[in-house]
């Protein structure tokens, strides 16, 4: 299994209730795996304490309930789980591949021009860069069920908007940076749209509220407008 | 049995304690502001005190009661009437039905909790009955009240009257000291900009909500030779982006971030949080991660102590 080893692990007090441990490795698969068993090694030695395990792409950010902590040993104690720990292949750590169907087309597309003109390609290039590769799901985070994604094509990294759009539907993918990622509900934001999803990525009552974990794969699967207007009227 | 709303105020939602364990899928706290004066105004209704209550910010709303109950009022001093003759913060008040209970002028504060001896009729989400206003989710239809808006109630009861102990009425005065601890990115930031921040004064933006408050007041810098990498967001986190101008995360932010933070709120001092307003003025105490340990016990057994009074 593609675990890093010995992976040198600095813990820092962020304020007065939690810590973030940042990891100096790559990011990728094998990090990701140790940050979400790590996360489950901190629950387990620290039962009833933690309110809070936050993965990122290089870090892990444990928030205490900081009545209950030994204040005095705190330190040895955590530094003790991070060098104990051996990454351990997690219930969750099942990566699945799972399709998002997207149109492309231009009443769902309303940026897919300018990042085309910046990017120097033709829109069913940038489409095409865009669904031909697998994204891992690094973790989620920013708005519910958002999904922080990597992997995306070089060709395709742009800058952000100058000016942020006041509302982008949910639904709508973007690319800003070197990320691409689909907003799962309606929000401010600042990315380029390049199309859209009919179907919930975030969807509260459901049983699985989120259309992914991290570790899954993400695949964008291009469909026709009818195609969309059969899928989301299935959603309601 | 029911709550209605004549008027909403400007921003008025259902809050309790707020959601914990969740921000690892990209849920926020959501919750209320000042959970401290939330949870005094459920202790003066006999509730368990993270019980959800109504949040009522800046300009409060009219509301018509259509049960006899028991109600307090805590945090954000209003002017505050029932049936045109007025009532007051820190006591338990009886209501019949048909009364009218109205928020007028705000004198202190920015944010008061109504609390009922009841339940709200609502579904939990993500384990509590808060707000995320800014994603929609849990409390009366994931959003703030409107006029018109029939919130129905259950398990109401009429208890005896209370009256909070003198030492537990919190006062706010438009101007405060916030203490806070050392920041993940502390250490990039320059010195002049760790002495303007320590040592000058900032005013709350208009800009501020329950996502963040913004300040104004002298900008600060930081080296930006490292990139930051996005990590976990927490409560009270003070964030600096380009602009230099802090932001303080509070209960609906994002839950990862990518701006350095200059410092964070000590937990003792999140609830005050609740209670500023734009244009109050606030300066920042630096104090050691024990200090603030200590507040925050002593804070804890000071709550105690009303409890088993």
């Amino acid at each position: 299994m593609n675990v890093p080893e010995n992976i040198k692990t600095n813990i820092e007090w962020n304020g007065d209730s939690a810590v973030t441990l940042s990891f100096e490795t790559k990011t990728g698969e094998g990090l990701t795996r140790h940050i979400l068993s790590l996360a489950e090694e901190f629950k387990s030695a620290f039962p009833g304490m933690i309110s809070e395990a936050i993965p990122a792409y290089q870090s892990l950010t444990i928030c205490f309930n900081a009545l209950l902590i030994e204040t005095d040993t705190i330190d040895a104690s955590l530094r003790q789980v991070v060098d104990n720990h051996i990454t351990r292949n997690i219930r969750t750590a099942a990566s699945r591949l799972i399709e998002i169907p997207v149109c492309y087309q231009d009443a769902y597309a309303p940026d897919l021009e300018s990042l085309a003109d910046y990017c120097k390609l033709s829109p069913a290039v940038v489409i095409e860069q865009h669904t031909q590769k697998d994204y891992l799901v690094n973790m989620l985070g920013f708005l519910p069920g958002f999904l922080y994604l990597s992997g995306l094509s070089e060709q395709l990294h742009c800058p952000r908007k100058e000016t942020p759009s006041l509302k982008v539907v949910a639904g709508s993918v973007g690319i800003g940076g070197n990320q691409t990622g689909v907003y799962p509900v309606d929000s401010p934001g600042g990315w380029y749209i390049i199309g859209q999803t009919p179907i919930a990525i975030f969807n509260p009552d459901a049983k699985e509220p989120f259309i992914a974990q991290p570790l899954d794969k993400i695949r964008f699967v291009p469909i026709a407008v009818e195609k969309f207007e059969q899928l989301k009227s299935e959603q309601t | 049995m029911s709550l209605r709303f004549i008027k909403a105020g400007m921003q008025t939602s259902i809050q309790d304690a707020g959601r914990i364990g969740f921000m690892h899928q990209g849920i926020a706290r959501s919750g209320a502001m000042d959970p401290l004066s939330l949870q005094l105004a459920n202790w003066l209704v006999s509730n368990p005190l993270n019980q959800a209550a109504i949040e009522i910010t800046l300009v409060g709303p009219t509301i018509e009661f259509n049960q006899n109950l028991s109600i307090a009022i805590c945090g954000a001093e209003f002017e505050l009437t029932l049936n045109d003759e007025p009532i007051f913060n820190h006591e338990t008040i009886n209501v019949k039905t048909g009364d009218i209970l109205e928020f007028r002028r705000l004198r202190h504060g920015a944010r008061a909790y109504l609390a009922i001896s009841g339940k709200f009729n609502i579904k939990s989400v993500f384990e509590s009955l808060s707000t995320h206003l800014t994603a929609g989710l849990g409390g009366y239809e994931g959003r703030q009240l409107k006029a018109n808006d029939v919130v129905e109630l259950h398990s109401t009861k009429e208890i005896s009257g209370r009256s909070l102990p003198e030492a537990y009425r919190q006062s706010f005065t438009g101007s405060y000291q916030l203490r806070c601890c050392h920041g993940l990115e502390t250490e990039r930031f320059v010195r002049e900009s760790l002495d303007a921040f320590y040592h000058s004064t900032y005013k709350v933006s208009n800009d501020s909500n329950r996502m963040g408050l913004r300040l104004e007041g002298q900008p600060l810098s930081c080296n930006t030779e490292k990139d930051i990498v996005s990590s976990g967001l927490i409560q009270g986190s003070i964030q600096v982006p380009p602009s230099g101008l802090p932001i303080i995360s509070s209960v609906d932010g994002q839950t990862i971030g990518g701006y350095p933070r200059i410092a964070n709120v000590i937990s003792s001092d999140l609830n005050i949080l609740g209670q500023l307003k734009p244009g109050d003025k606030m300066s920042w105490l630096l104090v050691s991660r024990d200090k603030a340990w200590q507040h925050l016990q002593q804070k804890q057994a000071f709550l105690n102590k009303l409890l088993l009074s």
